[in-house]
């Protein structure tokens, strides 16, 4: 376990040092980020002046060099728009994010999962049937389709809810929450809900088709013969077995999720990370999008790591080395 | 699942009674407050950290000028009393006396020259070129050399906002970006990233209390979204109102759809050089005045107002707005050239290119209002003259790198200039005069357009201390560029804006939505 633990550190390593490399090769055929801060009548003097507060008026490999000795440092760069570290803007906005993401996916979670166990232990009933139809509906709508007519019929048209924003926030150590209070509820239903639909459409065909699988084996038929309940050899022994694939599946839609809720946020005004990662693109913000994006590579492989081990946890014979 | 229904109609109830109170604490008599829905959060409240429109929005509220611009883009006393010229180039601006920074400091001469020589240093430099020397003469006087004769000084300082030497020295760059402390209405108390932004109304500024005590900046990207949070009520204001929400607010009579021409001109530059990179003939046949001519005639104008852009802009008749100086009344380019593509096709036989030529048209497809599709009809009307546009749409980050001069790739831009500070010779300075020839001029000449009767002209505009001279020596210019057609106007956009009936709101022709102006009925 300390082995792989310690193997699977070294890859995070490597990763993130690719994501480095890759981002700022890349950054460096983008457009010229001078442009996007400056007044665009400024004299070729005032350019060079720009780019040298900027720190642009190095070669790109200077850049990096500088870039990965400050980072060993603990220092990730500042943006050059907003003046201030780029990891601090990112973290600043990361609960809010993570917030709308954790509550979207323990909502698909909990609705997925026993609606794929049923459909996936009646396969032929109408109610399986118009499940599966509802989860194509799921995956197939545009999010930000969803996330307009939803405000469109709960906040316009009835009013219950709001259309934008964070709403009242408590500070819990440093962190602004707002699922601790009933005006943050009234917020962040209506983006998780949209950030939700196509994860828990994911989730429950996923359940189903490894129910069907499961239920026909034969230590399903045995454990009936013994006498056990239909329900206990359904979430007991099947639903275990099932749910293997679930958890890859999860772990994936989650990481999706907290890097790309971008669609989300935009039409929800929701304060998080994926606008400040679309807005520094547009303005070419370059320290922000790399440490936005090797951030988003760490917490892939994060989250990776947790669902192997959550593997061994649902099945022994699973062991990791 | 029925857990959650019950959580969200608790929720929802929640929210009613919220949206009750707040509505009560409106028609309160004491205090009133206003939300407004910006299109974007600032990035940081330091006005010499770069170039943004939503930060500027801000920092009016909190920051003040030397000089104000005013909702008409005349100009007026701010921090300054009173300002004259000793000498061609000397300015003596006398301040006003007991005005407090929001910490309670005393704003003093030595807050201007800090101010100016920070600004120097920042990204923002070009607001200081012509700026060459200043100095505090005493507490309240501060004088302005300029390296030459400079009659508009007064307008770019307009753009100058004032900082605390002491707070600035202080706290230091990054501080300052998140907490600003500056001498404006209003005061800044809570700031939530890409949330909210909320202010509170100073109560000695020094041209009287604001009448809103409170006010609150949302930012809401989404258009769609911007127009529900009005609806709904969550915001009382909105700025960029959608141009096809425009019906749908106008129809409810509980609000008011606002709209002034902006001053962004899109224009379209045209390469002038002998040989232009891509069209593949041996001589640019831009460089005639015909073929010019014959373009601006093939373009309809109209067409692109009712069909594109909804009926909601404005066709530019010159390079700048009536407001500003070098603006010659009753010229207009749609007048001189009106649209007429058998003329236009006639000019193209008479200039020699009857069979046409192709070019490129670089410009931006999420910059402009319709810009994608401005580009694509102007291709098709073109077609009817045979000028086979192509063309090269990219997004504004890649844009304005591609097209800065020197790099000249394009034979024909469309971007968008605006002269905020009411004077065209800012403009012509730097788009007209021929490239290369004296520092600090033709900078931005991406048609590397040169001619020495509007140099001289220009030479002539920025050598005079007196602002009529000057504005006669731009008309001039103006005249001049009419004739010859180094680039074409096509239209002003139009800054929508929605708002609750009860709100009193003239909007800004320099786009600033400013608190301080506006009121709410009680």
């Amino acid at each position: 376990m300390l082995g792989y633990t310690l193997k699977r550190l070294l890859q995070m390593v490597l990763v993130l040092w690719a994501v480095s490399v890759i981002v700022f090769l890349m950054m460096s055929f983008t457009g010229d980020p001078v442009f996007m801060v400056i007044p665009i009548d400024s004299t070729a003097a005032e350019i060079e002046q720009a780019r040298r507060l900027l720190g642009l008026d190095q070669s790109i490999f200077n850049q990096y060099w500088y870039f990965i000795g400050n980072l060993l440092q603990g220092d990730f760069g500042r943006s050059y728009v907003f003046r201030q570290p780029a990891l601090d803007l990112i973290l600043e906005r990361l609960p809010a994010t993570m917030e709308m993401v954790l509550v979207a996916i323990t909502m698909a979670t909990v609705i997925a999962i026993p609606l794929g166990v049923y459909a996936g232990a009646n396969p032929n009933r109408a109610s399986s049937r118009s499940i599966m139809a509802g989860s194509l509906i799921g995956i197939s709508l545009p999010g930000f389709w969803v996330g307009m007519m939803l405000i469109f019929i709960f906040s316009v048209r009835y009013q219950l809810l709001p259309s934008s924003g964070r709403g009242d926030t408590i500070e819990v150590l440093g962190v602004r929450l707002s699922i601790l209070t009933a005006d943050g509820w009234a917020h962040i239903l209506l983006p998780s809900i949209t950030l939700a639909l196509a994860t828990l459409a994911i989730i429950l065909r996923i359940t189903r088709a490894g129910m069907m699988e499961v239920t026909r084996q034969d230590y399903m038929k045995f454990a009936r013969a013994k006498g056990a309940s239909r329900r206990h050899i359904l979430f007991a022994h099947g639903l275990k077995n099932a749910l293997i694939p679930v958890v890859t599946i999860f772990g994936l839609q989650l990481g999706d999720l907290i890097a790309f809720a971008t669609i989300t946020e935009t039409i929800f005004a929701w304060p998080g990370t994926g606008k400040l990662l679309i807005d520094s693109i547009y303005r070419g913000d370059r320290p922000v999008i790399v440490v936005y994006l090797m951030l988003t590579a760490f917490i892939f492989v994060v989250i990776n790591f947790l669902v192997d081990i959550v593997y061994t946890l649902i099945d022994p014979r699973i062991t990791v080395r | 699942m029925l857990n959650l229904r019950k959580k969200s109609g608790r929720a929802a109830l929640f929210a009613a009674a919220l949206m009750l109170v707040s509505a009560g604490w409106e028609t309160s008599a004491d205090a009133k407050s206003l939300t407004i829905g910006l299109t974007s959060d600032a990035v940081n409240l330091d006005p010499q950290a770069g170039e943004e429109l939503s930060s500027n929005i801000l920092f009016y509220h909190i920051y003040d000028p030397l000089v104000r611009r005013n909702a008409d883009l005349s100009f007026g006393p701010g921090l300054a009393e009173s300002w004259e010229l000793t000498d061609d180039t000397t300015w003596v601006f006398k301040l006003r006396q007991g005005v407090k920074f929001h910490n309670g400091e005393e704003f003093k001469a030595s807050d201007v020259v800090f101010t100016l020589d920070r600004l120097k240093k920042s990204l923002m430099a070009n607001l200081g070129a012509n700026i060459s020397e200043f100095r505090a003469v005493d507490d309240y006087t501060v004088e302005i050399k300029t390296p030459r004769p400079y009659a508009v000084l007064p307008n770019d300082l307009a753009a100058v906002l004032i900082l605390s030497e002491k707070y600035a020295k202080e706290v230091g760059d990054e501080q300052l970006d998140l907490k600003p402390i500056g001498t404006g209405p209003y005061k800044l108390t809570e700031w939530v990233k890409e949330d909210h932004l909320k202010l509170t109304a100073n109560a000695d500024y020094f041209a009287g209390a604001p009448v809103i005590d409170d006010v609150t900046f949302r930012p809401i990207t989404n258009g769609a979204t911007r127009t529900a949070a009005l609806l709904t009520g969550e915001v009382d204001v909105i700025q960029d109102l959608n141009v096809r929400d425009v019906d749908r607010v106008k129809a409810d009579d509980r609000y008011n759809v606002l709209s002034q021409p902006s001053l962004l001109n899109i224009v379209l530059s045209l390469d002038m050089r002998e040989k232009s990179p891509t069209i593949a003939l041996d001589k640019n046949p831009l460089t005639d005045q015909r073929v010019r001519e014959a373009m601006v005639r093939a373009i309809d104008i109209n067409a692109i107002k009712t069909v594109i852009m909804n009926g909601l802009s404005t066709p530019s008749e010159q390079y700048v707005p009536s407001s500003h100086t070098g603006y010659v009344e009753g010229m207009s380019f749609r007048d001189l050239y009106p649209y007429d593509v058998k003329k236009a096709a006639e000019l193209m036989e008479a200039a020699g290119y009857k069979d046409g030529f192709t070019l490129t048209l670089d410009t931006t497809n999420n910059r402009y209002v319709n810009d994608a599709q401005i580009a694509q009809a102007l291709a098709s009307m073109f077609a009817k003259v045979k000028i086979d546009l192509k063309l090269n749409l990219m997004p504004k980050s890649n844009f304005f790198g591609y097209i800065r001069v020197p790099s000249d790739k394009s034979s024909m831009i469309m971007s968008g200039w605006d002269v905020p500070s009411g004077d065209a010779g800012s403009m012509y300075s730097v788009m007209f005069y021929s490239r290369g020839k004296k520092e600090g001029y033709g900078q931005v000449n991406r048609g590397s357009y040169s001619n020495p009767e509007v140099d001289a002209l220009i030479d002539k505009a920025d050598a005079t201390s007196k602002l009529d001279e000057r504005d006669g020596y731009l008309q001039d210019v103006t005249k001049i560029l009419m004739k010859d057609i180094p680039m074409i106007p096509v239209h002003y956009e139009q800054d929508l804006y929605a708002a609750k009936k009860s709100v009193k709101l003239t909007p800004r022709a320099d786009k600033f939505l400013w608190a301080y102006e506006i009121d709410v009925a009680e």
